[in-house]
């Protein structure tokens, strides 16, 4: 059956009409291994954030297998009951190929079945992002580089933020996506907030995988900055809100609920930083309340890992929706109907 | 061209558990692969990709090897600003002689002189081997590099309490380098035993940044917080706690070691003008010079390692007494309320008198409101011993640059929270009373028969009742008054 997508354009309310078709609905299918791939490429980032919260990038000391072993073939039972440490490096390589596989069968879907070269092209380059990933993620292992660790933990943000924008543009709704001439959020205020977004993700790693040789006053400084670019996004979050609830009758892209969910992600992750930072060094002023007085971390504990690890996770949520954000305001002030 | 499978199989199968070890550094590992694959093909854009990403890792750095501890730069100042004159000879020597005797940070290891005779309960190469070096595990799946996976953002490599993480926390890390330690068994001026590390590691400090790493025993026997401290683990074992309690004790030697050195350098006690602390070349020119030299150096550190390995005999031994088995709050609604409440009654009394003279920091209830506080022996160390007054930030900042941090003021414990860092146990706060916090300006209590004048072991009772009776201060009458406005 041909085109759902139907376009719309401009008319004097900004809400847009109808006008004419592209793209083809059996992209759909591509839709939904976009849709998979961004669900598998969380628990991924999840995965990942444990393997760093509880250094166990080296826990495995040998790639692309497992102590010798093919990664799929290595018992299952040293895995799962084995060393923790283990047990989350070599699950965090098993999703990897999980989301490979997943990219590629996204790859020949929008081969067979999707009309707009450029969108292939675009599945193409996710597949090799992917790859990439996972060569970065083997030569961290093999050079036992630390840095190089950082850079992975923060280019698999960015594939996620790929897989996300791979789903919006897989989707019904870009296929008929109005032309608006004035969206109720700004491009450019869309895109700043999703680089300063990933600018904290970068400097978050920084913190997470901070050499042991780094001097306190450089540490220092990129926990102030890590404070100051918080400020910045959540005040652009909530900018962003205001905007799209002021002209919320002419938001045809659901800008006003993603926005919504970008307020209530920020005010998680602003508990979960200050949880991060009394989970990994205490409050400096530890006589403020008797809980505080009394809190004793545990090292490598269950619920502080996932204070930390969830920092970080939403982190890429918030980066994800961002990036939602960016091409839904892009597509609904696009001048041509690619 | 080589392929994936056939060169970094290859690569990896050469790797040794701790890769960085017997190179000069990771970059050159990668310069080799990335030779071996360009060599052959970049025509191939796999291999361009394969390359590149080499490449990537060699720009990005891998760390490398740690080729020295960072040597003691706050003393060399310190009798640099005494002596006026330069250290950097002194603290040169003191690197090379450190380094020779305790390796570095990726291949510690024990004085060949500290392996044999007393001493031998330091000669732990499986434990150093263990927590040294960077983290990860080797193909046998034994787990290394424990002190980087938890201690050094805040310890720092050399265990200076210089770690990246130190300056944002109060209070600092330790620096074991003074070798005090706050929480300890042991007499005043005595070193911690084997057991007192390990109970402060698995436990944890409350209120700190110091984790508890009860996880990391392989027993169940420390993860009950109200473990008993007279219980004496002095011989290590060998699970991960273990490794980490061995490495601390080493930190420590070679921080004193090389403290002591620079002190007495300093000092002019040895040296006189011209003459070198060590001197390797003097092995060909001038043997009898080059042996009294050495001589000298390692009787400094025999006497160093005597004091730690004599810890367990400087233990302070916990007397019975009946005002010792008060369980509080239990007793203060049960049959021993009467006794209990005058002990505590007795203790307020000491607590605020002029002996014990505890008010004169914690506040007269104890709310660690007293005169305003003072500052710990770590700072006073380049401090006032440095005739720098640590309240004016002009004179102290110029120690920054040499590893020094922010001057922060030892604060005196709140009771009222019922948090007792040293560990909570009548028989621990005991021990705090009698042998005060190494370090900090809590001294300790004077004791009869040696000073006539001092406090008898009941009066300790008292007082140790006392400050465990704060958190519930509203059950007491006597204390009602001043708790209820």
């Amino acid at each position: 059956m041909t085109v759902a997508s139907m376009t719309h354009s401009n008319d004097s309310t900004g809400k847009g009409s109808i006008t004419e078709p592209s793209g083809n609905l059996s992209s759909m299918k591509a839709h939904r291994w976009a849709i998979a791939l961004t669900a598998t490429t969380f628990p991924l980032i999840w995965l990942g954030g444990l393997v760093t919260t509880y250094n166990a990038g080296m826990a495995v000391p040998d790639w692309p297998g497992t102590y010798g072993y093919n990664l799929w073939l290595y018992p299952w039972t040293t895995w799962i009951f084995g060393p923790f440490d283990l047990f989350v490096e070599h699950g965090h390589r098993l999703l990897a190929t999980v989301v490979g596989l997943i990219a590629i069968a996204l790859v020949l879907s929008a081969y067979r079945s999707d009309d707009r070269r450029w969108f292939v092209r675009w599945t193409v380059l996710v597949l090799l992002a992917v790859i990439a990933q996972g060569v970065l993620g083997g030569f961290r292992v093999v050079l036992d580089a630390r840095t190089m660790a950082m850079v992975h933990g923060c280019t698999g943000p960015l594939f996620f933020a790929m897989a996300t924008a791979t789903a919006v543009m897989s989707s019904r709704w870009w296929l008929s996506a109005p032309k608006v001439s004035r969206p109720s959020v700004g491009i450019w205020t869309a895109v700043f907030l999703l680089a300063a977004s990933f600018c904290q993700l970068v400097i978050g790693a920084q913190l997470r995988h901070i050499q042991p040789t780094v001097s306190p006053r450089i540490f220092t400084m990129w926990v102030h900055l890590h404070l100051t670019i918080a400020l910045v996004v959540t005040m652009t979050i909530f900018w962003v809100a205001y905007a799209s609830l002021r002209r919320k009758s002419q938001d045809s892209g659901g800008i006003s609920a993603r926005a919504g969910l970008l307020v209530l992600l920020v005010l998680v992750q602003l508990c979960l930083g200050l949880g991060t930072w009394i989970s990994n060094y205490a409050m400096p002023w530890p006589n403020l309340t008797p809980e505080l007085a009394r809190y004793t971390i545990q090292a490598k504990g269950f619920i502080e890992s996932l204070i930390v690890t969830g920092h970080q996770a939403t982190g890429s949520l918030i980066i994800a929706l961002a990036t939602v954000l960016v091409f839904r305001v892009g597509r609904l002030s696009r001048k041509s109907d690619r | 061209m080589h392929s994936v499978s056939g060169v970094l199989p290859r690569m990896v199968g050469q790797r040794t558990i701790l890769p960085c070890r017997g190179r000069n550094s990771c970059k050159d590992m990668a310069l080799e692969t990335f030779t071996a694959f360009s060599g052959r093909s970049m025509s191939s854009p796999f291999s361009a990709f394969i390359a590149g990403f080499i490449l990537l890792g060699s720009l990005c750095g891998c760390g490398g090897p740690i080729a020295h501890f960072e040597p003691n730069r706050l003393i060399a100042k310190r009798m640099e600003r005494e002596n006026e004159t330069s250290m950097d000879e002194v603290l040169g020597d003191i690197q090379t002689v450190s380094r020779e005797y305790f390796g570095t940070p990726d291949e510690p290891r024990w004085p060949e002189i500290l392996s044999t005779g007393d001493f031998v309960e330091l000669n732990r190469a499986d434990l150093l081997e263990r927590a040294a070096g960077p983290t990860g595990r080797g193909h046998d799946k034994v787990e290394r590099g424990i002190y980087r996976k938890h201690c050094v953002d805040c310890h720092g490599l050399s265990g200076d309490g210089y770690g990246p993480a130190s300056a944002l926390q109060s209070p600092y890390p330790r620096d074991f380098r003074r070798g005090t330690f706050k929480f300890k068994s042991t007499a005043m001026g005595s070193k911690p035993t084997v057991s007192d590390l390990r109970k402060t590691i698995a436990q944890g400090i409350a209120g700190t940044a110091m984790p508890a790493f009860h996880s990391l025993a392989s027993t169940t026997e420390l993860k009950n917080q109200e473990i008993d401290r007279s219980a004496d683990h002095s011989a290590l074992g060998d699970d991960d706690l273990d490794a980490l309690v061995h490495y601390v004790r080493y930190l420590s030697i070679r921080g004193e070691f090389e403290r002591h050195l620079l002190l007495k350098s300093g000092s002019r006690i040895q040296l006189d003008k011209g003459e070198r602390l060590y001197d390797p070349r003097l092995m060909d020119r001038d043997v009898a010079a080059f042996e009294k030299q050495k001589s000298w150096i390692e009787s400094q550190l025999i006497e160093i390692a005597r004091n730690w390995i004599s810890a367990p005999t400087k233990t302070i031994p916990i007397p019975d007494h009946p005002k010792s088995r008060f369980r509080i709050p239990e007793d203060l609604s049960g049959e021993s309320r009467e006794a209990l409440l005058a002990s505590i009654s007795r203790g307020e009394e000491l607590f605020q008198g002029t002996t014990a003279a505890c008010a004169q920091c914690h506040g007269k209830s104890g709310d660690g409101n007293g005169a305003l506080p003072d500052f710990d022996e770590w700072t006073k160390d380049w401090t006032i011993r440095a005739g720098i007054d640590p309240r004016d930030k002009r004179a102290w900042k110029a120690m920054k640059p040499y590893g020094a941090l922010a001057p922060q003021r030892a604060l005196a414990r709140n009771f009222r929270y019922g948090v007792f860092r040293g560990g909570s146990l009548p028989g621990d706060l005991y021990r705090r009373l009698v042998g005060g916090i190494e370090g900090s300006p809590m001294p300790a209590v004077s004791m009869q028969p040696q000073i006539a004048q001092g406090l008898s072991e009941e009066d300790v009772w008292d007082l140790v009742n006392f400050v465990r009776s704060r958190p519930f201060a509203k059950q007491i009458p006597s204390m009602n008054a001043e708790v209820s406005p």
